[in-house]
């Protein structure tokens, strides 16, 4: 059953002053499934990936992955442990294109990085995996665009691909259709569920579309004021009154 | 591919070609404007050419040593305002070892570089720890005390404290008044040699990544980059740069001042690149060129309003050409070419565009 887990917060705690943002939250999200956050806003979602992801250092408590303990690593080891994060504000390189945005990302796991007598063109293993994924999530159009300049839901694509450049175990994703036209988000989903499917990715989701949530998820956590409220499957989750009234409280409704 | 491979190479480095070819043509075009025979340019004979190869070396200095400063800040993000350390150290140690301890060139250039590379890592202690404004105001400190310690009757002795070291026997075959055509191409020699490293280092997975830096390091970081180790390379290659500039400027000088370790010399550097196009490596080499030719032309036809009115020219350059000379015209040429945007390439920046995110 423990192997069975991937990556697991254990009673972690994040105090901002007076606020405890994250409140002794423990979580365990199992190898190869879509584990979802929700939760009305300030919650504590983002702190709680903050946390996992190394963003933030816990005031009390510990993060594991493949049961090892990376609580106190700085963040940019993150990746190289193979959890791959993406923020919910729009986190890129805004005056680099399209296609230099995810080749970075690509270059970083390789051994070139202080290779500084030779042209990064020279490279050609990262260019070909950064066209990979720039076609897997559809910005092929736009490679030479400056980041800046995309559209907004381009530059969630590009969040999105940002991340899926170094292949990691673990993906998270922050509200990653944050401020799409909603036209574009089923594709955007789709692509999620294909990623997980075909890659046997790990995938953790903070998303406050509940339709999608619903469809998604194999196990759903409910955050509410920094603590776990609730987890379950999906159809317990919809079925628990505590979630249903936190979110009557708060700005969400929970409709099917 | 092969086939389409050279003349896009050539359209990338035709511009310094050029240039470059007019640069070794100079001294003799001048002589033969105004009646020199190349033989007299090459003994070294008064006369216009000699004064425009001094006015040229004193450019190449200007250009390494902006072009240094191009790598931390235009490149890298990294807002230093202690840059003129960088160069004074240079300077300052090869008068001193040469003067007071009788050091030949060569052994003195070793000492030259093993201190670029103390004074990057000292700038680079601090560097987990501060960011942005914070860094200029910790290395505006340690440059401080540097100028002081120039400036300190104690050490006098050998730096001349504020009259500025004076009295260095100048290398012989590098001697600015008798051997100037030689100095004059050494200068554009070590010019043309570090621009072409820099270019490369730009152009590398490492420069790739101060660029990612510069544009959100917080992002680098979550790729999996230990930034600080690129803001390192920067720093080295950038002190290594500037102090050879100082000491091209040791050489050539005949008083080393004790201006270039102030404040206002680091704003020399910032304003030669706000010139020439911030983070384009290339505008440092035409800032530095207008800078300097801006100084002299107005010096000698304004006299005393001359300030004024360069500082004037600098206003209107930075409001009129927020992208630099080259920025801007890079700019301008990829709106033609649309479409044609180089692989990977940064569009041009200035420095508060971060800042819009
Ligand atoms: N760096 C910080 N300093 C102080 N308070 C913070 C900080 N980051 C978050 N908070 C507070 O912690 C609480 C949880 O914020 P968090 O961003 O984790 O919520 P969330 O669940 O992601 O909300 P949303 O759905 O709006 O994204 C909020 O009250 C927020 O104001
Ligand atoms: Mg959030």
């Amino acid at each position: 059953m423990s192997s069975d887990v991937i990556f697991e917060a254990v009673n972690l705690r994040k105090q901002f002053g007076a606020l405890a943002a994250v409140d002794g939250v423990s979580i365990q999200v199992r190898r190869g499934s879509l584990h979802a956050i929700i939760g009305p806003n300030g919650a504590g979602k983002t702190t709680l990936f903050n946390l996992m992801s190394g963003n933030l250092k816990p005031t009390s408590g510990r993060v594991l992955f493949n049961g090892r303990d990376i609580t106190r690593e700085p963040v940019h080891r993150t990746i190289h442990f193979g959890i791959g994060r993406s923020f919910q504000i729009t986190n890129i390189f805004p005056s680099l294109t399209v296609f230099e945005n995810i080749r970075l990302a690509a270059q970083a796991l390789g051994r070139d990085n202080f290779k500084f007598w030779r042209s990064a063109t020279h490279f050609t293993r990262y260019e070909a995996r950064t066209w990979e994924v720039i076609e897997q999530v559809g910005l092929t159009a736009r490679a030479h665009t400056a980041a800046r300049t995309l559209p907004h839901g381009d530059q969630r694509k590009l969040e999105l691909g940002v991340i899926l450049a170094p292949d990691p175990e673990v993906l998270m994703l922050d509200e990653p259709t944050a401020g799409m036209a909603s036209e574009q988000v089923p594709e955007l989903i789709a692509l999620i569920q294909q990623i997980q499917k075909t890659g046997d990715k790990t995938i953790m989701l903070v998303e406050h579309n509940m339709n999608v949530v619903m469809n998604v998820s194999d196990t759903i956590t409910v955050m509410h004021m920094g603590k776990v409220l609730a987890e379950g499957a999906p159809a317990a989750i919809a079925a628990n009154p505590a979630v249903q009234t936190a979110y009557l409280g708060g700005l969400y409704t929970l409709s099917f | 591919m092969t086939a389409n491979l050279s003349p896009s190479l050539w359209r990338r480095w035709r511009g310094l070609l050029i240039t470059l070819a007019a640069a070794l043509l100079l001294p003799f075009v001048v002589g033969l404007l105004e009646g020199q025979p190349p033989t007299a340019v090459l003994a070294n004979s008064a006369g216009v050419s000699k004064f425009v190869q001094g006015l040229a070396i004193e450019v190449f200095i200007f250009a390494l040593y902006a072009l240094s400063y191009d790598l931390i800040f235009g490149i890298t993000g990294l807002l230093s305002f202690g840059h003129a350390m960088f160069f004074a150290v240079g300077a300052y140690l090869t008068g001193a070892l040469i003067k007071s301890f009788g050091l030949p060139l060569w052994q003195t250039l070793i000492w030259v570089t093993f201190a670029s590379v103390l004074q990057a890592l000292l700038f680079s202690v601090v560097l987990p720890r501060v960011k942005g404004i914070t860094f200029a105001l910790v290395t505006l400190g340690m440059a401080s005390v540097f100028h002081l310690m120039i400036m300190s009757r104690e050490l006098g002795e050998f730096t001349g404290a504020d009259v500025g070291l004076q009295g260095m026997i100048k290398p012989d075959f590098l001697n600015p008044a008798t051997e100037r055509l030689r100095l004059y191409y050494v200068a554009l020699a070590l010019l043309v040699t570090m621009y072409y490293l820099f270019k490369r280092f730009v152009d590398s997975p490492t420069g790739r990544v101060c660029v990612a830096i510069r544009e959100n390091e917080g992002r680098a970081l979550m790729l999996g980059y230990n930034t600080f180790r690129f803001k390192l390379a920067a720093l080295l290659l950038s002190s290594f740069a500037a102090a050879l500039a100082g000491a091209l400027y040791a050489i050539y000088q005949p008083i080393i001042s004790p201006h270039i370790a102030s404040l206002g010399f680091t704003v020399t550097a910032l304003l030669i690149i706000l010139i020439g196009g911030v983070g384009t490596l290339q505008g440092a080499l035409v800032g530095a060129l207008v800078y300097r030719l801006l100084d002299f032309g107005l010096r000698r036809y304004m006299g005393e309003s001359a300030s004024f009115v360069n500082g004037l020219i600098y206003v209107l350059i930075v409001i009129f050409l927020p992208y630099g000379i080259v920025g801007t015209w890079r700019m301008k040429s990829l709106q033609l070419r649309q479409g044609w945007a180089k692989i990977g390439d940064a569009i041009p920046w200035k420095p508060n565009d971060g800042a819009a995110r």
